[in-house]
C-alpha cells in the first residue's frame, strides 16, 4: 500500500495499481494557498489530503509524486490551469527564496569590508592628490592636519581667502576662477568620502557585532568582520582549523613559504591587532598563534548561537598576551 | 526568434528579418548554442518539440534558457510550452526571476537538483527532454537520477560535463569522458552522440542520449 500525494491531491495506491481512495483538494485555489502547499512538500510534509489520508490508512506508505518506487497508474494530477497556477506559485516561491538571500549576514558583511576598503583607498588617493595640488600653489601652507587641511580647501571660495585661511601670503601665480573651483570640488568629494567612510564603518561595526558577537568582543568588530568575509561566511570561519585562522590574509606568503621553503608567514590579517602588531617581533609569532586559536573558539561559539563572550573571557586572553610578553623580553640569541 | 521584442537578456545582439526579431545566440555563452554548431548530426535533434514541458537542471544565469524559451514557448507563450528551471544559487535564481515575469511558461525553482522530492511535484508527467549543466562533482549520478524519475521513454536527456569537476583519473580527459560514456550506457541510456565543445568551451563534452527502455513506467 502506498500513499501517493503532490500539492494538490492524494491517493493511496494498493500493489495492483488501483486507486483504493482519493481525497482532492476542494478549497479556493489562490496563489497564496498554492505557495503554501508547494513549501509544505518542499519540507517533505504531508499536505491536509494526505494527512487525512494516512490517518485512514495509517499502513500505507507516503511517497510524494514522482518516487521510483511508487506503482505506476493513473494518478489525479493537476488540470492545466491549476498547473499554471501553481507555475505562477513556484515563481512567487523563488521570489521569495532569492529575497530571503538578502538575510544572510555573510553577504551583507561582504559588501561593507570590500566596500569600506575601496572607498578608503579612493579617499586616500584624492585625499593626496589634493595635498600636491594645492601645495604646488600655497608651497607654504603645511598640512600637518590632512583632514583639516581638506575642509580649509572645501571651504573657500577664492584662493585669496583660503591664503588669508592658512595665514599665508598671497603667491605671485594663482590658480585662475574655474580651476580653483575645480580643486575646491575636489576638496569636498574628498571629504565627503571620509565621512561616508565612517558611516560605513559604523554600519559595519553594529553588523558585525550581530553576527560575530564573540569574536568582535575579542578583535573588535572590523577584525572580525574581515576574518569573516576572508574565510567565506561565519560558518566556515567556524570550521577552519586555528592554524588556516592565524595566516588569512597572508596567502601570498604561506604559499611562497609551501614552494620555496622561505620563513613561514606568522600571521595575517589578525596582524592589524595591536596585541600583535604593537609587540616585539619575536613574540607575535606566539601571540598570533594563541589568538588564532582564541579566534576560532568565539568564531564556533557565534556559528552555533552560544552564549557570546563578554569582557571577562576577553580579559582572560588579555593575560595570556601579557604572560607571553612577560616570558619572552629578550630576543632570542642568535648564534 | 525573439520571444519578449526589444529586449536583450545578455547583450546579444538583436535583429530583424522579414519584419521578426531574432536574438544571436552566442556559443562561447550557452552550452547547448555550442552543441547545436558542434553536433555531426542536425543540430535540430539536440532542441525539444515546441510546446513541450521540458526540465532544466542548474539553469545558471538564464543565457540557454532564454533561447529555450524563444523556442519553445515563444511570444507570449503562445506556443504553450513549460520550461521548468532548477538552479540551487539565488544569486542566479535573481536573474531567472526577472526574465520569468516576462515569460509565462518559464518556471524558476531554487532548489537542490538531487532533491527530487522537493520540486518533483512541479513536473507532474515526465518531460520528453531534460538538459543539466551542474558543474560539480557527482554529476552524472545526478544527471542519471534525473533521467530516471522524470525523462520520458524515448526522451531527449542531455548532459554537459565539466572534466574540472569530476575526479581526475590520472589517465586524461579522453578517458575520463569515456568512461562517462560507458556508465550512460549501462544505465538503459542509449548515448547518441558526445559533442566535443573544445574551442566554445573547452574541456567540456555534451552528451546527447536517448531514453531507451530505461523504465517504462
Amino acid at each position: 500500500m502506498w500513499l501517493w500525494y503532490d500539492w494538490r491531491a492524494a491517493a493511496v495506491v494498493d500493489d495492483q495499481g488501483h486507486l483504493v481512495d482519493v481525497i482532492e483538494w476542494d478549497g479556493h485555489m489562490t496563489e497564496h494557498a498554492v505557495v503554501e502547499r508547494l513549501r509544505t512538500v518542499a519540507r517533505g510534509a504531508l499536505i491536509p489530503e494526505a494527512q487525512a489520508l494516512a490517518a485512514r490508512f495509517p499502513e500505507a506508505k507516503a511517497l510524494v509524486h514522482g518516487e521510483p518506487e511508487l506503482p505506476a497508474t493513473s494518478y489525479p494530477l493537476p488540470s492545466y490551469e491549476q498547473q499554471q497556477l501553481a507555475d505562477q506559485a513556484a515563481l512567487r516561491l523563488a521570489v521569495e527564496g532569492v529575497q530571503a538571500a538578502a538575510s544572510d549576514p555573510d553577504r551583507r558583511l561582504e559588501h561593507l569590508v570590500r566596500g569600506s576598503d575601496e572607498l578608503r583607498a579612493h579617499h586616500l588617493t584624492m585625499e593626496a592628490r589634493l595635498i600636491e595640488w594645492v601645495g604646488l600653489f600655497f608651497p607654504m601652507t603645511v598640512a600637518t592636519d590632512r583632514q583639516a587641511y581638506v575642509r580649509a580647501t572645501a571651504q573657500c571660495a577664492t584662493s585669496v581667502e583660503f591664503a588669508e585661511t592658512m595665514e599665508v601670503e598671497v603667491p605671485p601665480v594663482l590658480p585662475s576662477e574655474v580651476e580653483w573651483r575645480s580643486i575646491q570640488e575636489w576638496a569636498e568629494n574628498t571629504a565627503n568620502a571620509n565621512a561616508r567612510l565612517d558611516r560605513m564603518e559604523n554600519a559595519l561595526r553594529w553588523l558585525a557585532g550581530e553576527h560575530l558577537p564573540s569574536v568582535s568582543a575579542l578583535v573588535g568588530p572590523l577584525l572580525a568582520a574581515r576574518l569573516c568575509v576572508e574565510a567565506h561566511g561565519r560558518a566556515r570561519l567556524a570550521r577552519l582549523p586555528s592554524g588556516t585562522v592565524q595566516i588569512l590574509g597572508a596567502e601570498k606568503a604561506f604559499f611562497h613559504h609551501l614552494k620555496t621553503g622561505a620563513p613561514s608567514p606568522k600571521h595575517g590579517h589578525i596582524f592589524m591587532h595591536p596585541w600583535i602588531s604593537r609587540s616585539p617581533r619575536w613574540v607575535r609569532g606566539k601571540i598570533a598563534r594563541m589568538l588564532a586559536g582564541k579566534i576560532s573558539i568565539a568564531a564556533k561559539i557565534d556559528a552555533f548561537e552560544g552564549e557570546p563572550w563578554g569582557e571577562a573571557e576577553v580579559a582572560k586572553v588579555e593575560e595570556r598576551v601579557e604572560a607571553l610578553r612577560e616570558a619572552n623580553k629578550q630576543p632570542p640569541s642568535r648564534r | 526568434m525573439n520571444a519578449v521584442p526589444g529586449t536583450s537578456v545578455y547583450g546579444e545582439s538583436l535583429r530583424r528579418f522579414a519584419g521578426k526579431e531574432h536574438r544571436r545566440w552566442d556559443p562561447t555563452r550557452s552550452k547547448l548554442g555550442a552543441g547545436m554548431l558542434r553536433t555531426n548530426g542536425d543540430p535540430a535533434a539536440l532542441l525539444p518539440q515546441a510546446g513541450s514541458t521540458v526540465l532544466y537542471l542548474g539553469a545558471g544565469h538564464g543565457t540557454s534558457v532564454s533561447h529555450l524559451y524563444d523556442h519553445l514557448c515563444g511570444q507570449s507563450n503562445r506556443l504553450n510550452g513549460r520550461l521548468v528551471c532548477v538552479d540551487l544559487a539565488p544569486r542566479c535564481l535573481r536573474d531567472l526571476t526577472a526574465m520569468a515575469t516576462q515569460r509565462p511558461g518559464l518556471v524558476p525553482v531554487l532548489g537542490d537538483a538531487r532533491q527530487h522530492g522537493a520540486w518533483g511535484v512541479l513536473v507532474p508527467t515526465k518531460v520528453p527532454w531534460l538538459f543539466q549543466d551542474v558543474a560539480q562533482a557527482g554529476q552524472v549520478d545526478i544527471f542519471l537520477a534525473a533521467c530516471q524519475r522524470f525523462l520520458a521513454p524515448g526522451g531527449v536527456g542531455l548532459l554537459s560535463l565539466k572534466a574540472a569537476s569530476e575526479r581526475w583519473t590520472g589517465e586524461g580527459e579522453a578517458a575520463l569522458f569515456n568512461a562517462v560514456a560507458q556508465r550512460l550506457a549501462e544505465a538503459g541510456l542509449t548515448v547518441v552522440e558526445t559533442i566535443d565543445l573544445t574551442g566554445y568551451e573547452d574541456h567540456h563534452r555534451l552528451f546527447h542520449v536517448r531514453n531507451g527502455g530505461l523504465n517504462h513506467a
